[in-house]
């Protein structure tokens, strides 16, 4: 792919309920910052991508009414849905309409206003004649794969309860964060209540109403309009097959997702990840998850994952921080979530992550997850 | 910005359809595989062969959330990229020709489907417009079009009686799986739908599934003429119709000018020897000509465009694939192809196709 | 700030879905009690529920084979949040158990309910078979549950 980079990331304040704003002005708080964050003004911006997933707020092509909102009205502006990886497919959308050579500034927004769905839209994700009978949720189907996770690697609930503390623990340190926990602890998160054996509450996402974007630029407008841009070293993307029951121990094995950052690493010249990233920011839709992806993402060896939360590698002041946002386990806007991974791994890169930054981050990660096991990976650095 | 032109020629090599049809018996995957594998057995490849997927499909429609899901093994998705599109079919074939643009993929499959038979479509239309302003009042795309075809007729009197003989027109030109009327005195006496488009107007809407595979190779096989994507363009108007010029498609011009710039060409009708618009009802065909200046004195819809019978979302791509068949056929040299969305064509996304020998 | 403004809208829609002709086949088995599988060609696998292509293989499923209604558990859990039946319209109350059954006979896995509700009592392995509703419809919930064998 011809050399991108994003050269501003903007967000909202993420909530359970923003009910002082709607789906339109959810979106532009979020394209305002971001092109505020880049320096460009909105007629700069040439191409808009809008990532959603409108059928959770009961909606169809939700970019006619918030296009205008996301400074599209007149400018090409496309949709991009894709469950949870949507905003991760909507900033690899931007990248390649960038790297097209049609665009020189292509602005990405991800939203989602659960507040304003029904959780009956997201049964819907499911077979009419297959699983929509015997769905149990999302929650039912993580605590499934994490049977089979711990059996086959031997992660305790403890270990979990490390990571939801983490996610928590950090999200103090972002003001944009959804759940704001200060002082939580592992005693908290285990008495928390059992959603789906072994789940509790605190070891799962949250559903929130919140927006992010971001600005792509062109390698030669980036190097003009931004001191330090965070290139686009690889994106990868997998999908799987479309019932639960076909996927192998889906923690366990994960293939999409490792054969993503397999390729993803070979392009952005990644041999040993957990030396060579400074920071990641992993699409963890559940504590157990975020252990799965450090074996799947290579961080570490097969059954190593719980080790690795243990000794702190993966905290703010360890080897690879991952997620001082927060992660999705502290905000969960299923639209923006991908974008958040994005956005975050490229402030980190930019020096404006404030409270939450990782010094020196040179070299990020950000992967997205959906349905039952979609899988992108994105490594941005501060070279092409 | 002056209009980008595309780092890599993108050719369209394959071209699959299973036809528009009132009520397709097969599910959405049957449906989708029969387009698919009709576009690789043109194109001369397999799955193997493609770097990539863009699916074009819509939740509401479909009634299923992340609808890509049922697809994803007839596409030949599975441990491959996909991403969707969720719009008409020929914005999806323009992304994927970006894709293949900046190098990421050399060979991208299109597919787009949707099946107007399982629900009420314009009902569920209904759901896109704004919830705070429009939807309560019950507004759906048909009652936009109707208010964008009064409009047109308010000072023009002739008008009425002109789009009925461009409906007959266009539906005598070929075979129709949807019964529909191709007498002007008959389908000026049709009933009203959304006043002042009768019955008889109207492109009917059924199930259908369009798939094309486009490369950043020319194809090497037997086919002399290989169609190249030359110019692409897409624009989204203003949501409000009161926001809008209601007697033209400005989004279509801007659209048009783009793809016209990618290509390196004057954004007139001159040049053009084809074009496939998306249009549902006979105005829109006249707001197509003022758009982009082509009319009927250039061979328009020479299949009879959509007025035979066509699915939301496939219409543009299934444009896409009726100009490139008569390009291959060396009957146009360069063509437009067109497709629309939202109310009153709020969405609008043109592809400029240039025919090499 | 004045109140927001919160405009309901209730949504009443409905789609009939056509099946694939193997799913149609695999349903009216069910009517007979009957489970059957597609064995794919290439990779051997045999899947629940029938489709009409090997995602991984891409070729073409043809080959059905016979499925036995009991199994073994690849998963288990024990659901705390009541959902909607969509057979009876009433909600399913919890706790209630759910299971990733490996059928004997396919190779996917199935996602069906469980009657048993005390994690003390489940494992990955433990043996279970089918409860089928009096009144078959040929649908998949007319296993009404599977019960663990003892």
């Amino acid at each position: 792919m011809n050399p991108v980079a994003v050269i501003g990331t903007g967000q909202t304040r993420h909530a359970r309920a923003r009910d002082d704003a709607s789906q339109p002005d959810l979106v532009r708080e979020a394209a305002a910052r971001a092109i505020e964050d880049a320096g460009i003004r909105a007629r700069d911006i040439d191409a808009v991508v809008i990532a959603n997933m409108e059928l959770f707020e009961g909606r169809a092509w939700p970019e006619l009414w918030v296009g205008e909102a996301a400074f599209a009205a007149g400018k090409p502006c496309l949709k991009v849905a894709t469950g949870g990886t949507s905003g991760t497919s909507g900033c690899i959308a931007g990248f390649h309409q960038v790297a097209s050579g049609l665009f020189d500034i292509v602005l990405v927004v991800g939203f989602e206003k659960h507040s304003e769905g029904h959780t009956q839209t997201g049964m819907t994700l499911t077979d009419p004649y297959w699983d929509r009978a015997v769905a149990s949720g999302a929650v039912g189907n993580f605590a499934l794969s994490v049977s089979q996770y711990m059996a086959d690697r031997g992660v305790t609930e403890l270990q979990a309860a490390l990571v939801a503390v983490k996610a928590r623990r950090n999200a103090v340190r972002n003001p944009h964060a959804h759940l704001q926990m200060p002082g939580i602890t592992v005693e908290e998160v285990l008495a928390s209540r059992l959603l789906a054996h072994p789940l509790r509450l605190l070891d799962m996402c949250p559903q929130s109403d919140g927006a992010c974007a971001i600005v792509v630029a062109a390698g030669e407008r980036a190097r003009k309009l931004h001191p330090r841009p965070a290139w686009v070293r690889a994106a990868a993307t997998r999908h799987e097959q479309p019932y639960i029951g076909d996927i192998d121990r889906r923690l366990v094995t994960m293939r999409t997702l490792r054969d993503a950052a397999r390729e993803a690493y070979a392009d952005a010249g990644i041999r040993e990840p957990l030396k060579e990233l400074d920071v990641a920011e992993i699409y963890e839709p559940v504590s157990y998850a975020e252990l799965a992806w450090y074996e799947a993402l290579g961080f570490c060896a097969e059954g190593e994952a719980g080790r690795l939360i243990e000794d702190g590698v993966t905290e703010m002041d360890g080897e690879l921080p991952v997620n001082p946002s927060g992660g999705v386990l502290s905000t969960n806007p299923v639209g923006a979530s991908g974008v958040i991974r994005v956005a975050e791994a490229a402030l980190q890169i930019h020096g404006r992550g404030g409270a939450r930054q990782v010094e020196g981050a040179r070299t990020a990660l950000a992967t997205g997850y959906g349905v039952y096991a979609w899988a992108d990976v994105i490594v941005l650095a501060d070279r092409p | 910005m002056t209009a980008g032109s595309l780092r890599r020629p993108v050719f369209v090599c394959g071209l699959g359809e299973t036809g528009a049809v009132p009520e397709d018996p097969r599910s959405i995957p049957e449906m989708v595989l029969a387009a698919v594998q009709a576009a690789y057995r043109d194109a001369g490849c397999t799955q193997a062969d493609v770097d990539a997927v863009v699916t074009a499909s819509v939740d509401l429609l479909d009634g299923l959330t992340a609808s890509n899901i049922a697809i994803t093994e007839v596409v030949d998705a599975v441990m491959k990229p996909e991403t969707r599109i969720a719009a008409d079919g020929l914005a999806a074939a323009l992304h994927a020709a970006a894709q293949i643009a900046a190098g990421s993929y050399d060979t991208v499959l299109v597919v787009a489907h949707c099946k107007a038979s399982m629900a009420d479509y314009q009902a569920l239309t209904r759901w896109a417009l704004d919830p705070i302003y429009l939807q309560p009042l019950g507004v759906d795309f048909l009652a936009c079009a109707g208010l964008q075809a009064m409009a047109l007729a308010e000072d023009d009197p002739g008008a009425e009686r002109r789009w009925a003989q461009i409906a007959a027109a266009r539906r005598s030109c070929g075979s129709s799986a949807f019964s529909g009327l191709c007498d002007v005195d008959r389908i000026l006496v049709s009933p009203l739908v959304a006043a002042p488009l009768r019955a008889g107007m109207c492109a009917p809407l059924g199930d259908a599934a369009c798939a094309v595979v486009l490369t950043a190779q020319a194809p090497a096989r037997s086919a002399a003429i290989a169609v190249r994507m030359a110019g692409l363009g897409w624009d989204l108007e203003r949501h409000s119709l009161g926001d809008r010029h209601l007697r033209s498609w400005d989004g279509l011009k801007r659209a048009f000018e783009r793809a016209c710039g990618t290509a390196g060409i004057e954004p007139t009708a001159g040049g053009f020897e084809l074009a496939e618009p998306s249009c549902l009802y006979p105005h829109e065909e006249e707001l197509f000509a003022r758009a982009t200046g082509i009319d009927a004195a250039t061979p328009l819809s020479p299949e009879g465009g959509l007025f035979p019978g066509t699915a939301p979302i496939v219409a543009g791509l299934s444009r896409l694939a009726a100009a490139a068949r008569r390009m291959r056929q060396g009957r146009a040299e360069r063509a437009l192809a067109h497709g629309a969305w939202g109310p009153a064509g709020q969405g609008q996304a043109v592809a400029v196709l240039e025919a090499r020998a | 700030m004045s109140e927001p403004l919160l405009v309901p809208i209730e949504m009443d829609q409905s789609w009939r879905y056509a099946a694939t002709a193997a799913m149609a086949r695999f349903c009216a088995g069910l009517k007979e009690r009957r489970l059957e599988a597609l064995r794919c060609d290439g990779c051997g696998k045999r899947y629940l529920p029938p489709r009409p292509v090997c995602g991984n293989c891409h070729l073409a499923l043809r080959d059905w084979v016979a499925v036995r209604d009991e199994g073994r558990l690849a998963a288990w859990t024990v659901v705390h949040v009541p959902i909607l039946d969509p057979r009876s319209g009433r909600m399913r109350e919890a706790p209630y158990g759910m299971g990733l059954i490996r059928l004997d006979g396919a190779d996917t896995t199935l996602n069906h309910y469980l009657a048993e509700q005390n994690p003390a009592r489940l494992a990955i392995g433990l043996g279970v078979r089918a409860v089928w509703r009096e009144q078959l419809v040929g649908a998949i919930d007319d296993i009404l549950h599977f019960e663990v064998l003892r």
